[in-house]
């Protein structure tokens, strides 16, 4: 199994250049929330310029779809075209688990999400990415309703109530 | 806040507009607008209402206050994105090994 390593991950999509928003349970933690998450999930921008660059991403970070059958995944020809096939991959790096959603539920995707979305320092050494809002990771999964989903909105609530505060 | 976001999960879930929600409950969807964006608070009742006509019961009840998410919020809050970050990352790490050696 790969080590979890999402600022690993992170780093190679910035150094490809690929233009994406980190959703989901990291974005909710990078916003202040206690969420234990397992994955990274990701909204990049759909041009086909930008999914070329993702999948060249991809390539490097070993990536491979996710199978409950199989824990080290399937690999799968990756390009930009393929991955405009799919509102979403599941897939295994060699730093962990990324999710990709060109529309994550209750959102129009890359350009609906940057809008409210912020720069953020996620390592030491000062890598910046876009993360969207804790108020869109909620609208989100509030959207997608999946039983995991609710069971994290009161802490996401929470969160929000005390940034309000703050 | 927590009850425009109520009612708007509430209201999302049931696939209903502003509107329909509004017909259903008998009030204008502006309002419902307002209290969904927290410009107003809804009253408990009016919550309840119309919680209800989207075909939900909100449940209410007292118990014990359990402040330990407060203090895990803050405790996140209180640290830099990355730090939050590092966290995550030391506690899936934990896990996975824990899960390794169980098996």
């Amino acid at each position: 199994m790969a080590e979890f390593d999402p600022v690993a991950m992170l780093r190679t999509l910035v150094q490809h250049g690929v233009r994406f928003v980190v959703v989901g349970g990291v974005a909710a933690r990078l916003r202040g929330a206690p969420l234990v998450t397992q994955d990274v999930d990701i909204t990049p921008d759909g041009a086909a310029s930008n999914l070329q660059r993702l999948a060249e991403a991809l390539i490097e970070l070993d990536a491979r779809l996710r199978t409950a059958a199989d824990p080290d995944g399937v690999a799968f020809p990756i390009d930009g075209a393929m991955l405009s096939a799919a509102r979403s991959w599941t897939l295994v790096t060699a730093h962990g688990d990324l999710d990709i959603m060109l529309f994550p539920d209750g959102t129009a995707g890359y350009g609906d999400l940057v809008r409210d979305a912020d720069d953020l320092i996620v390592s030491d050494d000062g890598l910046a990415v876009a993360v969207a809002s804790l108020s869109d990771v909620i609208r989100s999964k509030e959207a997608a309703g999946r039983e995991k989903d609710r069971a994290v909105l009161p802490l996401l609530r929470r969160t929000q109530e005390e940034l309000g505060r703050a | 806040m927590a009850s425009g976001l109520l009612l708007r999960e509430a209201r999302r879930r049931a696939g209903l507009t502003q509107a329909e929600l509004g017909e259903r409950a008998g009030k204008a969807a502006s309002a419902i607008g307002r209290w969904e964006r927290g410009e107003v608070d809804a009253s408990l009742e009016t919550l309840i209402e119309l919680v209800r006509a989207a075909g939900f019961d909100l449940t209410v009840g007292v118990t014990v206050a359990d402040d330990h998410d407060l203090a895990l919020i803050r405790r996140c809050l209180a640290r830099t994105p990355a730090q939050r970050l590092a966290d995550l990352t030391t506690a899936v790490r934990a896990f996975d090994r824990m899960v390794a050696i169980r098996g």
